[in-house]
């Protein structure tokens, strides 16, 4: 440490919660690697954390008064807090077949369900992740995080690759990260300002194998369209 | 009571993550700045700071996803194929 001064744990706690030694995930897995950041970001509140066993597709509707979405059933971290709840959605896209491909916006359901703090993280962006974390079990009311993981079985890619498509989804526009605190004030926290091509994205993913040029174009226009409402709801501050 | 294979200690064996590894990460200690993004990174947690700064990797727990190889901004960290 004589040369250099950069120590990029510095800005994390070293302390580990996360128990390797009963880690059966896969190699490369996305939500050992989110799961391992949120658990860092909690630090003292862990032992208030609880998964969720979903069943039957009736999570949502347990959680947002709503009639179930879809098949999918993302694995769900409830912490409790004064007063209220901090809800941790890990998302790795893994129910979603073909058909229903167009994801629920979650996180526009939480902020129109009323949540005090909603936010979209990834853990490609580590600090960005643990300051959302730590936001989250600081606001006063209800709070939502949703925590894109790239799967490498179920989207099949290589596992080298599970931060790179992590990032490449955030730099293409195709999830952004951004944060919506008290009285619907919309943040960008991570700023792309020139967006990466949706192909770099979905090139790596094997599940992406057979889409042509044609559905590449029109998914791309549904991403730029989500992303200029996004941009709308941005006030200058 | 039905008798099961697995319960057999012969057969039975504690579990180990890092058991089917493909390949085993290995710094070279004379390009490392010792960052620690290898560390921040690792899914498994495998990853660990020795006392000389420099970093490691349990073999124990290493799955040998090559996540750390992929984000070294420095290219210290070779996947070694085991045999």
């Amino acid at each position: 440490m004589d040369k250099y001064s950069l120590f990029v744990p510095n800005f994390l706690p070293f302390k580990e919660y996360f128990v390797p030694e009963k880690n059966i995930a896969c190699a490369g897995c996305g939500l050992a690697l989110a799961i391992r950041q949120t658990y860092k970001a909690l630090e003292s509140d862990i032992e208030k954390a609880e998964w969720v066993t979903s069943g039957e597709g009736k999570l949502f509707s347990k959680l947002f008064d709503k009639s179930p979405v879809g098949n999918s059933e993302p694995s769900l971290l409830k912490i409790k807090k004064t007063g209220a709840e901090l809800l941790i959605c890990f998302d790795n896209e893994a129910g979603g077949s073909l058909d229903d491909a167009v994801k629920k916006a979650m996180p526009a359901i939480a902020v129109a369900e009323g949540f005090h703090y909603v936010a979209t993280a990834c853990p490609s962006y580590p600090f960005d992740l643990y300051e959302k974390v730590k936001k989250g079990m600081e606001s006063t009311g209800k709070a939502y995080i949703h925590i894109l993981c790239p799967c490498p079985v179920a989207w099949q890619f290589d596992p080298e690759l599970t931060v790179k498509v992590g990032r490449w989804a955030v730099e293409s526009r195709a999830f952004p990260l951004y944060e919506v605190g008290s009285a619907s004030a919309y943040n960008l926290t991570v700023t792309t300002a020139k967006p990466r091509p949706l192909a770099d994205y979905l090139k790596p993913q094997y599940r992406f194998a057979e889409i042509s040029e044609q559905q590449i174009a029109s998914l791309n226009a549904a991403v730029e369209n989500d992303y200029k409402k996004l941009a709308d709801k941005i006030q200058p501050a | 009571m039905v008798e099961c294979s697995l319960l057999d200690k012969e057969l039975g064996r504690p579990f180990k993550p890092g058991a089917r590894r493909e390949a085993t990460p290995e710094w070279d200690k004379d390009k490392c700045v010792r960052c620690g993004l290898c560390y921040v990174y690792c899914p498994d947690g495998a990853i660990y700071r020795t006392e000389d700064g420099f970093f490691e990797a349990d073999t124990d727990i290493c799955k040998g996803c090559g996540i750390c190889h992929r984000e070294c901004w420095f290219g210290v960290i070779s996947m070694v194929k085991e045999d």
